[in-house]
This record gives C-alpha cells, sequence and structure tokens, in this order.
C-alpha cells in the first residue's frame, strides 16, 4: 500500500442518484458522493438504513446507473455488471436445486471455462472456503454460514478483481459472523482482491476494514471517512479498537440523530 | 407407526360405515333407482368378463393423457414466455381472464362444429381443462423467481440461452409442477363430461349408455371406477412430483 504503487481501481465522481416513488416525488438516494477506492484495498462502507449503501455498491456493481456524476473501474466508465466484479448479497443467491459444487461450477460455466478446468477450480475454491465435504450436499442442507460460504467459494471460482459484498453476515448468529470476517481476511490476504463491504455493524467494519466509510442518509452522501491503523490480526478488546470505535460511535451517533429526526419529520 | 395404524383404521371403518349405510338404504327402493353396493360390484364384475371395460378405460386413458400431454406442450412454454415478458403479459391477460371463466364444458357445441363427433371434441375439452390451470401457474412461477437469481447469472455473465435453461426454468420448476398436479384433476373430471357428450367409447360414454338401458348398477359402476381411477393417477402424479422435488432440493 505504500511506497507509491497505489493503483486506484474505483473512482466515483460526483455521483448523484434520484428516484421516483410511486407517488410521482423525487427521491435522492445519493448526492455528490466522491470516492477513491484503490487496488487491493478492503473497504467499508456502514451507515443508517436510507444512507444509500445498498444503491452505492449496486452503482459500483453495475446494477444500476447514477443520475449525474462518473463510476469507474480502472478509469474504464461501469456499463454494466461483468464477471471480474461479484456482487454478494445477505440472501446467498445460490441456485437450491444445485448442489454445492453446481452452484460453484455455475461462474465457471457461464465464463465458458472447459469442463475439467472448471471442476478442478471449483474444488480449489471450496477447499479454500472449507467446504471441499459438502460439495455433494444441496444448499437447503447447509447453515446459513456454510450458504455465504458456497456463494464466497461461487465468487472466487471466476478469479474476480473486486468483490462487492452487501451485509453479507447480516443474517448470521453472532459467532458464525465473527469466524466468518476471520475467513474473509484469510481469504482476502490470500487473493488480494479489492473489497467492497457494507455493513450496518460498526464492529464488523473496524474489524475488516483499512478504511471506513461512514454514510449518513437523507441525501444519502458520504459523512466521514476513517483509516483504520490497527495491526492484524485486530483484537477487539485492545484499547486502540476502542478508540477507533469511540471516534465512530461518536460520528455515527450524530448521524443517527440526524436521520431519527428526519423520521420523525416524514411521520 | 400407531398412528398410521390409527389412520388407516379409520379410513376402513368409515368405509365400512358408508358401505352399510348404502346397503341398507338401497333395500328400500328399486334397483333401477338406487341398486345395492353389491349389485353395483357385480356389474363390474359383469363389465370385466365381457372385456367391455377394458377396451373403455383404455380408451378413456388414452384420450387423457393424449389431451394432458398436448396442454403441457402448449401451456408451459407460452406460460415460460409470457412469465418473462411483462408486456406480453399484460396485452394478453384480459383476453385469459374472459376465457377462463368459460366452461369447457361450454366449448362443447363448436368443439363439435368444428371437429366433428369422435375423439376430436372430447380431447379438446380436456385439453382446455387442463390449459389454464397448467399455464397460469407457470406465469405465476416464472414471475415469483427471486430477482436474486437473475441478479447472479447476469452478474457472473449467464447469455440469455443459459439464463432461460439453467436458472428461469429450473427455478420456475416446482411451480410448474403445482400447475400439472391441479391440472391431472380438472381433465380428469372434463375427461368424463367430454366423453358424456360426444363420444361413442369411454369411461363417460359407458355411463350415458347404461342410462339409455336404465341400468343403473353400470352408472354406478361406472362413476366408481372413474373415482377409482382418478385417485390412481392422483397419487401417481404426487410420488413423481415428490420424487422430483427430493431431486431438486426442495423437499428434504
Amino acid at each position: 500500500m505504500i511506497g507509491g504503487q497505489r493503483t486506484v481501481k474505483i473512482t466515483l465522481r460526483g455521483v448523484e442518484k434520484r428516484f421516483r416513488t410511486a407517488h410521482g416525488e423525487e427521491q435522492v438516494a445519493l448526492s455528490q458522493v466522491n470516492l477513491e477506492i484503490v487496488e487491493g484495498e478492503f473497504i467499508c462502507l456502514v451507515g443508517p438504513s436510507g444512507c444509500g449503501k445498498t444503491t452505492l455498491v449496486n452503482l459500483m456493481a453495475g446494477f444500476d446507473k447514477p443520475t449525474s456524476g462518473d463510476v469507474a473501474i480502472e478509469a474504464r466508465p461501469v456499463t454494466g455488471p461483468d464477471p471480474d466484479r461479484i456482487l454478494i448479497f445477505q440472501d446467498y443467491g445460490l441456485y437450491p436445486w444445485k448442489t454445492v459444487l453446481e452452484n460453484v461450477l455455475f461462474g465457471l460455466e457461464a465464463r465458458k471455462v472447459s469442463a475439467a478446468e472448471a471442476r478442478k477450480r471449483a474444488r480449489a475454491t471450496l477447499e479454500l472456503v472449507g467446504l471441499r465435504a459438502a460439495a455433494g450436499r444441496h444448499p437447503h442442507e447447509l447453515s446459513g454460514g456454510m450458504k455465504q460460504r458456497v456463494a464466497i467459494a461461487r465468487a472466487l471460482a471466476v478469479e474476480p478483481s473486486v468483490l462487492f459484498m452487501d451485509e453479507p453476515f447480516a443474517a448470521l448468529d453472532a459467532f458464525t459472523r465473527l469466524h466468518l470476517q476471520d475467513e474473509l481476511l484469510r481469504i482476502w490476504e490470500e487473493k488480494r482482491p479489492t473489497v467492497v463491504f457494507v455493513t450496518h455493524d460498526l464492529d464488523e467494519a473496524i474489524y475488516l476494514g483499512q478504511r471506513v466509510v461512514l454514510m449518513a442518509p437523507g441525501p444519502g452522501r458520504i459523512q466521514r471517512i476513517i483509516d483504520v491503523n490497527l495491526p492484524r490480526p485486530r483484537d477487539r478488546t485492545l484499547r486502540d479498537f476502542a478508540g477507533v470505535r469511540r471516534e465512530l460511535f461518536e460520528e455515527f451517533h450524530l448521524v443517527h440523530q440526524q436521520a431519527a429526526s428526519m423520521m420523525e419529520y416524514s411521520i | 407407526m400407531p398412528a398410521r395404524l390409527k389412520k388407516f383404521g379409520m379410513a376402513v371403518g368409515s368405509l365400512a360405515v358408508f358401505t352399510a349405510v348404502w346397503q341398507l338404504a338401497a333395500r328400500r327402493y328399486p334397483p333401477e333407482q338406487f341398486p345395492a353396493i353389491t349389485d353395483v360390484l357385480r356389474a363390474i364384475e359383469e363389465l370385466a368378463v365381457s372385456g367391455e371395460l377394458w377396451g373403455h378405460i383404455a380408451i378413456s386413458l388414452a384420450r387423457f393423457s393424449g389431451a394432458y400431454l398436448l396442454a403441457v406442450a402448449a401451456a408451459v412454454p407460452l406460460g415460460l414466455f409470457l412469465g418473462r415478458f411483462t408486456r406480453c403479459h399484460q396485452a394478453i391477460d384480459p383476453l385469459v381472464q374472459v376465457l377462463r371463466p368459460i366452461s369447457p364444458i361450454a366449448w362443447f357445441p363448436l368443439a363439435v362444429l368444428w371437429f366433428g363427433i369422435g375423439n376430436a371434441p372430447a380431447v379438446f375439452i380436456i385439453f382446455l381443462a387442463a390449459f389454464f390451470p397448467m399455464f397460469l401457474s407457470t406465469i405465476s412461477a416464472v414471475r415469483a423467481i427471486p430477482p436474486g437469481y437473475l441478479k447472479v447469472a447476469t452478474n457472473f455473465g449467464a447469455n440469455p440461452g443459459m439464463t432461460f435453461l439453467r436458472v428461469i426454468v429450473p427455478a420456475a420448476f416446482p411451480g410448474i409442477m403445482v400447475g400439472l398436479h391441479i391440472a391431472v384433476g380438472t381433465a380428469w373430471i372434463h375427461l368424463v363430461a367430454g366423453e358424456m357428450l360426444g363420444a361413442q367409447s369411454g369411461l363417460g360414454f359407458m355411463i350415458v349408455d347404461a342410462r339409455n338401458f336404465l341400468r343403473t348398477d353400470r352408472i354406478m359402476a361406472g362413476m366408481l371406477l372413474v373415482g377409482l381411477l382418478g385417485l390412481a393417477i392422483y397419487r401417481g402424479m404426487k410420488a413423481i412430483e415428490q420424487t422430483i422435488g427430493r431431486h431438486w432440493g426442495v423437499n428434504p
């Protein structure tokens, strides 16, 4: 990261997103978002609901287009989804009629990788996420944590350079979540993709991210970006961790109050 | 296991009571009006021994399966297409909503005008009876596919053909099966109606023919057989559905 070889991977410049509600009113989901994400970076987006973090990640992943402003990856404007940038979401998006192995193979087959090569790569990524033994099982036989591992394996199998993760661990119980956070870090350190991780859990953001982008609602915008310069593996119980947490909490509290007063207003 | 035994016992018990009440009630009426169950069973035996019964059953099953398969071939692809293309669905939906409440039986005069007497009108009526449940449930199955499934396919760069065959069809499959299941019931009910109206063979015709000779025992024999065969087909369908469901990873 240090020493001049910081290549910018994702650039957001003046990004704005407006929606029209069912009543015909215009709503600003995102306003004037400027952000540069460096190649290989692990960046977390946090914020209360309505701050547009999911919208932002969908814009970056190419599933949605900004009303104005530019979204670019490696200096090229994003025109649509691309297998080089995989979006992982909270409810896994696994195909229930396929086995674990077949789910992982799906991405490779879509990429027209030869059958033998696809099998090899699918098995290797399943090994990487610790699911080799579950290859023949169906998603309904797996726990939530295992399902999310399959989704991660399916993404990694096509070797994307960016992983967008939209609250991937939000539906999991606390223990599974902590465990998967470590697993994700291990995989990130091994493969070094750029990771954009959306969460509403401040601790999760501090534990994972090199930077934490705090977003605020009404209209959705970036409130503050905090560098987390803590050595890894990070210890949630240490004072330094608590320091970052206090900083973020205070800022978040501010954002939260704004959001709460807005809600009252709109109700 | 005792719970299952109990259930079985209850079923046998209620059937026994039903038979007994039937048998006793029938004593009060002449057999032309209300035959006893023993008369009906004898009629079945008679029809079976003469061989007449097997011919009727065979032709009824052939009409049923022919019309049913035709309906599958028409309703499922059409439903998949319209479920996918909302615009087309919006255009065609009013027409469907008007046609759907028309009983297939009401089509009978037209069916005879168009296709003449014989197999065709009966097959046409069964086809109509099977078509709508299959068609409508295929459409709603496609529309109920979680958007995430398609998002994943797009993200990994699956082409439209692969998305259709490997995501949309399998994702809609359990919903389509529900329609196929319902259609077995409606098609079988309308089989008898179709055969009563125009055909010269089959179980429906057998019932009408018996009425013309005032063979009430044979009328009831026909009804009983229609019920039993319908039950068997329904059960078979359910077994197939469960096997597929297990294979599909839907049912454990």
